[in-house]
């Protein structure tokens, strides 16, 4: 057992405690009844009409054992407040709190910028009616204009861009007619404040348009999530349209989702009413899947031939298809949360937008990273250098590795990261260096490698980029 | 073997990040307790007082049936009052109690995780995000952006959303010019504030007496005086450049020309500002909240440790954010610092520091000086349904012919 499990048992068990012991509403009670020995003689006192004797008798009674309810009342108290610093204490000793590092906070100006960051990752997140609160109650035109300017800067790449490779699509000018046609509107509408004031155009108006096309974005969100929807619920219909309408640029990026999905539609229909509880027809079973397939695989040419061939020799095996050979295209269990994230990201990087949430990923990382950082603070501290005056962490900071998303290079003699300034070299033998290794290697034009026998001269070695 | 280790859940320090989560609740609770102490203390020694007075007097005869039937009265509304007010701290003792439950339970859950591969680890770490979201909402005033998150994601009791609010309004009404509210709260919590040293009261009640100054007129002036020798003298030890200070005020008012900047600083309307965050800081020592959002600790080792000198680059590489057709499927993981919505953000913080090179296997340098592993040339070819002999540029979309292939080792 590790330290911290240990440490979250010793907590669970000063909780239970807590839990079990009485807490303040305890104390009600006895309040209860010390008002009730206060009523009692009082309706004592008026019931007697007012009698002297039993005033002062009755009155004189309580006195003590009203006292001594007070009394128990301190030790409840006493005993609430025992148990609870005995968690404390516990709190002290196994969840001490550590000095977060404090001495320069890297994000105190950015609250915008966090903002615009928060803004994305809510609608990225479906958060729709919580990102709009929020956008508005950050308010600033600006954070708006940042949302926009990725909508934007998105909508005109992409209605720009040729494609070398693939010849025009004619149909692309139809397909998404709202995106494009909004594109163009808002590329002539769309004017900086600055402008905007320079024409006299109200602010309210400009506000107007900014909301709009802030609202872009979360339309184009909205429409993953409701296609998402529809994967989840195994209709991928919405999701083949989808797919149909991006198709030249899906294709354009080797991207196969338009085939999974209808090879997916296939094989759905494939296993008929029972499994996917569409209603039993001509469309459906073994011969709807067939009847699919007649339909819409022509689209896929010859590019998936041999897909598609085994797709029709299944049908065949429609009996006993767990004996075929083709057994593992139809297990569908894990098939539709493996197409829903394919289309997750391709919908996203035609935004140009990354599948998964920065913000998520960069937070989970500085989790990882924050005990090094602090463990390298407490050692230099006494030092009282700062980490960030320089451009490079001064620890190593390791991530696993679905969070290395670039290619490192590391000299192997320097020790240092290839950067713009000092790139990698290639030389004649195949081997690599970072530049300014390679030019103190350097006797006149001439180098020898320090891998290999091989020499060299300056002019043969080569800048790559990894 | 290093990526195995990189992915373990270290749990001696994974919740460097949620430290508050869990003192907040206890200082709140130990607030509470203190404030039910307190009243049961006032009103048993008032009413034992009384009783016994009023014992006394009866037997004496001082005291007749009649008024020991009303000091009775007296005593029961005493008691009554004092249980509402029980009842109060009760709630949110118990209140309280559920918070701790549902965070130590939300805690536990990780010590049943051991890599951050699990999936479990990633809802996890969702609901961490979630949680640092809502704090920093709470801390820059977006209340309802806070309030609407925490609904929305059903984890009220894994925030602070009340305190947060109390702590907005009082620097709100700062910011506002008002020192009322923060006054009752120094008020409230007195003795853990002389613990702390905290000077908080000390700058309220010259703000007052400033306020009382601005007015300029002969009967504010001695209520000035009058506030100064009662609430401003008492710190005279402690604060005695301070007071001395505000003894000179009287003879600077703000009208005065060529007032010296150090009595024009008293007088600015800055000074609220600096009172609201003095009070923000006062009260998050207090509940020993740390200084900073945690969101901007997150993020900044988070950037940091994700970021690589290419990320501000200018060189197109299969990880920046670059739509259009010079992106494939399978460079599409964008690096998040690369990404439009943090690479700003990213400008600031250093990269990472790497020992060991991170790269592909089999590497092969292309005639435009991109080198890139053999398998990831192989899949693409493939997928662009090239020849045989052919390879294409992940990234520029240039295609070359194998031979032209020139082995790298690094």
């Amino acid at each position: 057992m590790t330290a911290q499990t240990t440490a979250m048992e010793a907590l669970q068990k000063e909780l239970d405690r807590l839990n079990r012991a009485p807490g303040l509403s305890a104390t009600e009670d006895r309040v209860d009844k010390i008002i009730e020995m206060l009523t009692s003689v009082r309706d004592q006192i008026v019931q007697s009409g007012m009698d002297t004797h039993v005033a002062s008798m009755s009155i004189t009674k309580i006195q003590n054992p009203i006292k001594s309810t007070f009394e128990k009342i301190n030790d409840d108290l006493k005993g609430v407040t025992a148990t609870q610093r005995k968690l404390g204490k516990t709190l002290d000793k196994h969840f001490p709190l550590k000095d977060l590092p404090s001495t320069h906070d890297a994000m105190a100006d950015q609250e915008s910028l966090i903002n615009r960051a928060i803004s994305m990752h809510l609608l990225r997140e479906g958060q729709f009616s919580v990102a709009s609160t929020f956008i508005e109650e950050t308010g600033d035109a600006a954070t708006l204009e940042n949302v926009n300017a990725v909508a934007d800067g998105q909508d005109q790449v992409s209605a720009s861009d040729n494609y070398d490779d693939e010849p025009m699509d004619e149909d692309r000018d139809d397909d998404d007619d709202d995106e494009d046609d909004d594109d163009d509107d808002d590329e002539d509408e769309y004017m900086s404040p600055l402008e905007g004031a320079a024409t006299g155009l109200g602010f309210r108006q400009l506000q107007n348009l900014s909301s709009l096309q802030s609202h872009e974005l979360e339309a184009k969100f909205s429409q993953m999530y409701t296609i998402l929807q529809d994967i989840k619920s195994r209709n991928l219909l919405s999701a083949i349209e989808w797919a149909r309408s991006n198709s030249g640029e899906l294709e354009a990026r080797g991207s196969n989702l338009e085939f999974e999905l209808s090879r997916l539609q296939y094989v759905w229909l494939f296993k008929g009413p029972r499994v996917n509880g569409l209603p039993d027809n001509e469309l459906n079973g073994t011969a709807g899947a067939l009847l699919y397939a007649q339909q819409n695989f022509w689209r896929f040419g010859n590019r998936y031939i041999g897909e598609i061939q085994q797709l029709a020799n299944a049908q065949i095996y429609a009996r006993n298809l767990s004996e075929s050979p083709y057994r593992h295209i139809f297990s569908t269990e894990t098939a539709f949360a493996d197409v829903a994230s394919s289309f997750t990201r391709e919908f996203c990087s035609l935004l140009g937008l990354s599948a998964e949430s920065p913000l998520y990923v960069a937070v989970t990382a500085g989790a990882l990273a924050l005990p090094l950082l602090i463990k390298y603070q407490q050692a230099t501290r006494a030092k009282g250098t700062e980490w960030t005056t320089t451009n490079e962490l001064a620890f190593e900071t390791p991530l696993p590795e679905r969070m290395l998303y670039h290619s490192i290079f590391v000299c192997p003699v320097s020790k240092e990261q290839t950067t713009e300034q000092n790139p990698p070299m290639m030389i004649p033998c195949g081997h690599v260096l970072a530049k300014e290794t390679l030019q103190r290697l350097l006797k006149g034009t001439r180098f020898k490698c320090p891998y290999c026998p091989a020499e060299g001269l300056e002019k043969d070695a080569r800048r790559i980029m990894i | 073997m290093a990526d195995h280790e990189a992915s373990k859940i270290n749990h001696d320090n994974h919740l460097l990040l949620d430290q508050p989560l869990l003192r907040l609740p206890y200082e709140l609770l130990r607030k509470n307790f203190r404030s039910a102490h307190f009243t049961v203390e006032k009103e048993s020694t008032t009413l034992n007082k009384l009783l016994k007075e009023t014992a006394k007097g009866s037997l004496d005869g001082k005291t007749s049936p009649e008024d020991v039937v009303k000091n009775l009265d007296t005593m029961i509304a005493k008691m009554r009052g004092m249980k509402r007010k029980l009842s109060m701290y009760a709630n949110e003792e118990t209140r309280l109690y559920k918070q701790l439950d549902a965070r130590v339970a939300h805690l536990r859950e990780l010590s049943d995780m051991h890599s951050v591969e699990d999936v479990k680890y990633e809802a996890w770490s969702r609901k961490r995000l979630d949680r640092l979201l809502v704090d920093y909402m709470l801390r820059h005033g977006y209340n309802t952006s806070a309030q609407a998150l925490a609904n929305e994601r059903e984890m009220y009791d894994l925030v602070d959303v009340e305190t947060f609010l109390t702590m907005s309004k009082i620097r709100e009404s700062l910011e506002n010019g008002s020192v009322t509210e923060a006054l009752a709260w120094c008020n409230d919590n007195k003795k853990e504030l002389r613990k702390l040293q905290s000077n908080l009261e000390f700058l309220l009640r010259c703000q007052q007496y400033i306020e009382l100054l601005r007015i300029n007129t002969p009967s504010k002036s001695v209520e000035a005086i009058t506030h100064a020798k009662k609430y401003i003298a008492p710190f005279q030890e402690q604060y005695p450049d301070e007071v001395r200070e505000m003894a000179a005020l009287l003879a600077h008012r703000p009208t005065d020309k060529n007032l010296p900047p150090k009595y024009a600083a008293w007088y600015s309307p800055d000074r609220w500002t600096k009172l609201a965050t003095s009070f923000v800081e006062a009260h998050n020592k207090l509940l020993g909240l740390p200084t900073f959002p945690l969101l901007h600790t997150a993020l900044s080792s988070g950037l940091s440790a994700l970021k690589t000198p290419a990320c501000h680059g200018t060189q197109k590489t299969t990880s920046s954010s670059q739509p259009g057709h010079s992106q494939t499927s399978m460079t599409s993981t964008v690096c998040p610092i690369c990404s439009i919505e943090l690479n700003d953000l990213a400008k600031n913080v250093p990269y990472a520091h790497h020992s060991k090179s991170h790269l592909d296997n089999d590497l092969l340098l292309l005639p435009n000086g991109r080198v890139y592993g053999q398998a990831k040339l192989d899949e693409y070819a493939a997928k662009a349904g090239l020849a045989e002999g052919q390879v294409k540029d992940l990234v520029t979309g240039e295609v070359y012919s194998r031979t032209a292939l020139k082995k790298v080792f690094a």
